[in-house]
C-alpha cells in the first residue's frame, strides 16, 4: 500500500461529537466500516486487489496527490460499472432493482470516462474483477451494490480535503450522485436511506478492506 | 427579482448577516443601482445585530477565515430553517405517515446540523432568526415541494461553497454533510414517485440562488422575537 496515510484533516472527528451530543447516531470510521461489514470470516484474497501503490491524502493538496487521489476513485468507478454491467447481464434483475443496476450503471461509466480523461495519460489501466455470486443472486446484488454506494460515499468524502480546488470541484459533482445511489439501494432494501446525519470519509486501506470482506477480486 | 422581494432579502440580511460579508456577496449578484439600494437598507440595520452578537462574545476563531466565517454563516442560518420547518411539520404531524416519518429523520439531521456548524463557527455563530412557515407544514404538497427544493439546493449550494472554502479541515467536515442532503433529495424524490438520481453528475449553484429561494418562501420573519427585552421604540 506504499507509505502510511499521514492524518488528514480530523474535523469530522469534532463533527462526530456535536452530532453524537445531538442523540443522531454517528460513526466512527473504523466503527462505520465495521457496521457496514458483510461477513469477515474465511476471507482469502489473493493479490493486491488494488495496486495504484501509494495510499492517497498524505500532504497539503497537489496535482501529484490529485493523480493518486483519482486514479483510486477511477479504480472504484471501474469496479462498480463492471458489478453493475455484470449484474445486469448474469443476475436476472427485474422491476426497480433492474432499473437501479442500470441507472447507476450509466453514472458509473459516465464518471470513469470523465476521471480517465481528466487523468489523460497517468489514468489506471483498466482492470477486470471477479464478483462471484454477487452479481448473479438477486439477494446477495442489492446488499453488495449498497455497500459498494456506501464505500464510494466514504471514499470520496475521505478525500474532500486532500484535493486541489479543481479536482474537489469535479469530485463532488460525483460523490453527490453516489450519495443518492445510496439512499435509493438503501430504500429498494428496505433499511435506512439516510442513515447517518454525516457520512465519514474514510481512507483507502479501510476501503480496500472492505472490498476484501466482499471478496471481489 | 422585485423591489419587494429585494427589501425582503435585505431583511434576511440584516438579521444574518453580521459583518457584513454575506451583504457583499449577494449585493455582487445584483445590478448596480438595485445593490445600492440593497446597501442602504441592510447598512441601517447592521448596526443593531452586531451589538447583538457583540454582546455575546464575538471573540474570532483565530484560524477560520473571513470567507470561511461568511459561508458558515449562511449554512448556519439555512440549517436553522430547515430543522425549523421540519421540526414543525413533526409537532402538527398532519401530513401523511411516509412523509412523516421522512421529515422526521431528516428533521433529527437538520438540527445535528445546526449543532456542527456552530461548532465549527464558535463564538462566531449567530443566533437562529425566527421562522414562520406559513402553513407549510401542515400540507402535504406545498410541504413536499418546499422540502424537495431546499434539500436540492441545499446540496448543490455546498458544492459551490466547497470550492471556495479556505480550510481544508471545513472542507472535510461540510462534505460529511453535503452528501447526506444529496440522499435526502433521492429520498424524498423516491416516495413521491420520481426517480432518485437522474444525471451522472450534479451541479453547483450559486448562494444567492439560495437566498433568493430563501426570500421567495418568506419563512424569516420580518420581525425577530426578542427573548429579553423589547426592541426600544423610537420616541423622538
Amino acid at each position: 500500500m506504499g507509505e502510511a496515510a499521514a492524518s488528514g484533516p480530523r474535523a469530522t472527528d469534532a463533527l462526530d461529537v456535536e452530532l453524537a451530543e445531538e442523540g443522531v447516531a454517528v460513526y466512527s470510521r473504523g466503527r462505520f466500516l465495521t457496521l457496514m461489514g458483510v461477513g469477515v470470516a474465511g476471507v482469502t484474497v489473493t493479490g493486491a486487489l488494488w495496486a495504484g501503490g501509494a495510499d492517497a491524502a498524505a500532504s497539503a493538496p497537489s496535482a501529484a496527490q490529485d493523480q493518486k487521489i483519482l486514479n483510486f476513485a477511477l479504480f472504484l468507478e471501474d469496479l462498480k460499472s463492471e458489478f453493475y454491467a455484470d449484474a445486469l447481464a448474469r443476475g436476472g434483475l427485474t422491476g426497480e432493482v433492474r432499473q437501479f443496476a442500470q441507472v447507476a450503471g450509466d453514472h458509473e461509466q459516465a464518471h470513469a470516462r470523465f476521471l480517465r480523461k481528466a487523468l489523460g495519460p497517468h489514468a489506471r489501466t483498466r482492470q477486470t474483477f471477479r464478483f462471484g455470486q454477487l452479481t448473479r443472486d438477486r439477494a446477495k446484488f442489492i446488499p453488495a451494490a449498497a455497500e459498494l454506494e456506501e464505500l464510494a460515499v466514504a471514499a470520496y468524502n475521505g478525500q474532500a480535503g486532500n484535493l486541489t480546488k479543481a479536482a474537489l470541484g469535479a469530485a463532488i459533482k460525483i460523490v453527490s450522485v453516489e450519495g443518492r445511489h445510496a439512499a435509493w439501494i438503501a430504500a429498494i432494501a428496505a433499511e435506512e436511506p439516510a442513515p447517518r446525519a454525516a457520512d465519514p470519509g474514510a481512507d483507502v486501506p479501510e476501503i480496500t478492506a472492505a472490498l476484501k470482506r466482499l471478496q471481489i477480486r | 427579482m422585485t423591489i419587494d422581494e429585494e427589501l425582503e432579502l435585505a431583511q434576511i440580511l440584516r438579521e444574518i448577516d453580521c459583518d457584513g460579508a454575506l451583504e457583499e456577496t449577494a449585493a455582487a449578484a445584483l445590478p448596480r443601482t438595485r445593490r445600492d439600494l440593497l446597501k442602504a437598507v441592510v447598512g441601517a440595520g447592521t448596526a443593531a445585530v452586531g451589538a447583538m452578537v457583540g454582546a455575546r462574545g464575538a471573540q474570532a476563531a483565530p484560524t477560520t477565515s473571513r470567507g470561511d466565517t461568511a459561508i458558515l454563516r449562511f449554512d448556519l442560518v439555512l440549517e436553522y430553517l430547515q430543522a425549523g420547518l421540519y421540526t414543525e411539520a413533526e409537532r402538527i404531524g398532519a401530513l401523511t405517515p411516509k412523509t412523516l416519518a421522512w421529515a422526521r429523520v431528516v428533521g433529527a439531521h437538520e438540527r445535528a446540523h445546526v449543532q456542527a456548524i456552530k461548532g465549527l463557527l464558535g463564538s462566531k455563530a449567530v443566533p437562529s432568526p425566527s421562522f414562520n412557515f406559513r402553513g407549510v407544514t401542515e400540507v402535504e404538497q406545498p410541504f413536499i415541494k418546499t422540502a424537495v427544493a431546499f434539500e436540492e439546493l441545499t446540496g448543490a449550494l455546498l458544492k459551490w461553497q466547497a470550492v471556495r472554502l479556505d480550510s481544508r479541515e471545513i472542507i472535510a467536515a461540510v462534505a460529511t454533510l453535503h452528501s447526506v442532503e444529496t440522499r435526502h433529495a433521492a429520498w424524498i424524490r423516491r416516495i413521491i414517485g420520481l426517480q432518485p438520481a437522474t444525471k451522472a453528475f450534479d451541479q453547483p449553484a450559486p448562494q444567492r440562488q439560495m437566498a433568493r429561494l430563501i426570500a421567495s418562501t418568506h419563512f424569516i420573519a420580518r420581525r425577530p422575537k426578542m427573548t429579553r427585552k423589547a426592541r426600544p421604540r423610537y420616541t423622538g
